[in-house]
């Protein structure tokens, strides 16, 4: 998480990457959105490196590249109906994975305190604005205490996909109980803090860093506008290569 | 159903709310004014609702066939955080709100806009459901997560919506009309029907499993 004193990710303003995110998903995700599937790979790619996350930047052009061979040419080599619903499942989760990989970096560095600030400068309401923020900042204890309940699992011998596939009922239950309960009590001291302190009050408050465009916001849009006339160029020339 | 929590009625969470919203009590009043109590609460239950389904929908990762095994288990991860919640709601416009902030959250971390309507959609139906059993009543919260759950059918939508784009590519005409014709199949009203049903019930199946839970656990330890 970014320094809750920053409004931004380095430099962005808190709204271009909400917008950012929202733009990828509705192009990607559109009628014939296959053809933005690389750009928008790219694009998460390159904020990830922006960012030195290594591991997302290259797990998600792993993922990308390995659906893309499931997708395309596993199909093209080995014809046949396993094949072709495996290539069909590839072809869609391969978009999702484009949205993620940019949605994942925004959320990721996006502070409750820029969150709030972006949502009011939209004049989203309050009810929403308030909840996302706390979403934010509420995040990292639920999924710490997840991370304690499968370590605990683990050491007992209760985690794993196998166990969840056979014994659904109670694996889910093991897990979900001692989660949910540890995290509400994990959260109702930061609730009370939260409260005290002002949250949610139907005033106004003041932003120690007022949001404002830079030219940091204009090269991303620079880079957007770039990578999508790339994408409709190489659709329309190279009749989608990547799809062949 | 145990004989601890009184037929066609869940806990409150506390006992004022028992006196205000018992089951002959007044129909609460429709209103989005939150106090920061209820928002905290809806966005505490918002996370943990996420991390559920997160932590099981992970196995997915594994391959795109897994993820369609993983989501009834999501749903039914999903269904215990939510009729938590459900004890806690004191009044209209706390279902809509939580759909609301799961959809943005999801579509500001990659999801697509049909599915962040559907879900916002559902979330208001389930409740209105609520509204309608007082926000009180065990089977209303049921049918409500049970539409709710529907919500976990909303990202495989652009799927149908754009199925021509999938056998439009070099790929598909190279394995033959028949292949195409047979996957094609897949993606048609009737299937997606039948997929609606069989996720709504598993969302029902979610419901019972998370009243259950609620019941075993979260009342016993006064977290419900």
């Amino acid at each position: 998480m970014p320094d809750a004193l920053n409004p931004g990710l380095r430099g962005l303003d808190p709204r271009t990457g909400l917008a950012l995110v929202v733009l990828v998903s509705a192009a990607v995700m559109s009628p014939t959105g296959l053809r933005f599937v690389p750009a928008a790979v790219a694009l998460g790619a390159g904020l990830a490196v922006a960012e030195r996350a290594w591991r997302r930047g290259g797990g998600l052009v792993l993922a990308a590249a390995g659906l893309w061979l499931g997708g395309w040419p596993l199909p093209a080599a080995w014809p046949g109906a396993v094949t072709a619903v495996v290539a069909l499942a590839c072809q869609f989760t391969i978009r999702l994975v484009a949205c993620v990989g940019v949605g994942w970096h925004v959320i990721g560095q996006s502070s409750p305190t820029a969150m709030s600030a972006a949502l009011r400068a939209w004049r989203a309401p309050r009810a929403i604005a308030v909840t996302l923020a706390v979403m934010l900042r509420f995040f990292p204890v639920v999924v710490g205490e997840a991370r304690a309940v499968a370590d605990a699992m683990r050491l007992r011998g209760l985690a794993g996909g196998r166990g969840l596939l056979r014994h659904p009922w109670l694996s889910l239950e093991r897990f979900a109980v001692p989660m949910t309960a540890a995290s509400l009590r994990a959260t109702e001291d930061l609730s009370a803090s939260a409260a005290l302190r002002g949250l949610g009050s139907r005033r106004r408050p003041t932003a120690m860093f007022p949001l404002r465009f830079g030219a940091a916001d204009l090269m991303l849009a620079l880079a957007v506008a770039a990578l999508a006339a790339a994408s409709l160029a190489a659709s329309a020339l190279l009749a989608p290569w990547w799809l062949a | 159903m145990s004989d601890q929590i009184p037929t066609g009625q869940m806990l409150p969470a506390d006992p004022a709310a028992s006196a205000a919203g018992g089951r002959g009590g007044p129909r609460p009043r429709l209103s989005v004014r939150m106090s920061a109590r209820d928002l905290l609460n809806t966005a505490v239950f918002a996370v943990i609702f996420m991390v559920a389904i997160w932590a099981v929908g992970m196995l997915g990762v594994i391959s795109p066939l897994v993820w369609l095994i993983t989501t009834p288990l999501q749903i039914l991860a999903g269904g215990i955080p939510f009729m938590l919640l459900l004890t806690r709601v004191k009044h209209a416009g706390m279902v809509t709100l939580f759909s609301v902030v799961l959809a943005l959250f999801f579509l500001f971390s990659g999801n697509s806009p049909v599915s962040t309507a559907g879900i916002i959609l559902l979330g208001a139906v389930a409740d209105l459901i609520c509204w309608l059993g007082r926000y009180r009543s065990k089977w209303a919260a049921i049918w409500s997560c049970t539409v709710f759950g529907l919500g976990f059918l909303t990202p495989f939508l652009p799927l149908f919506i754009d199925r021509q784009a999938y056998f439009a590519s070099a790929t598909w005409e190279t394995m033959g009309e028949d292949y195409i014709a047979a996957t094609d199949q897949l993606l048609t009203a009737p299937v997606l029907g039948i997929l609606a049903a069989a996720v709504a019930v598993t969302g029902f199946a979610a419901g019972l499993l998370g009243s259950a839970v609620l019941r075993k656990h979260f009342i016993r330890a006064g977290l419900a």
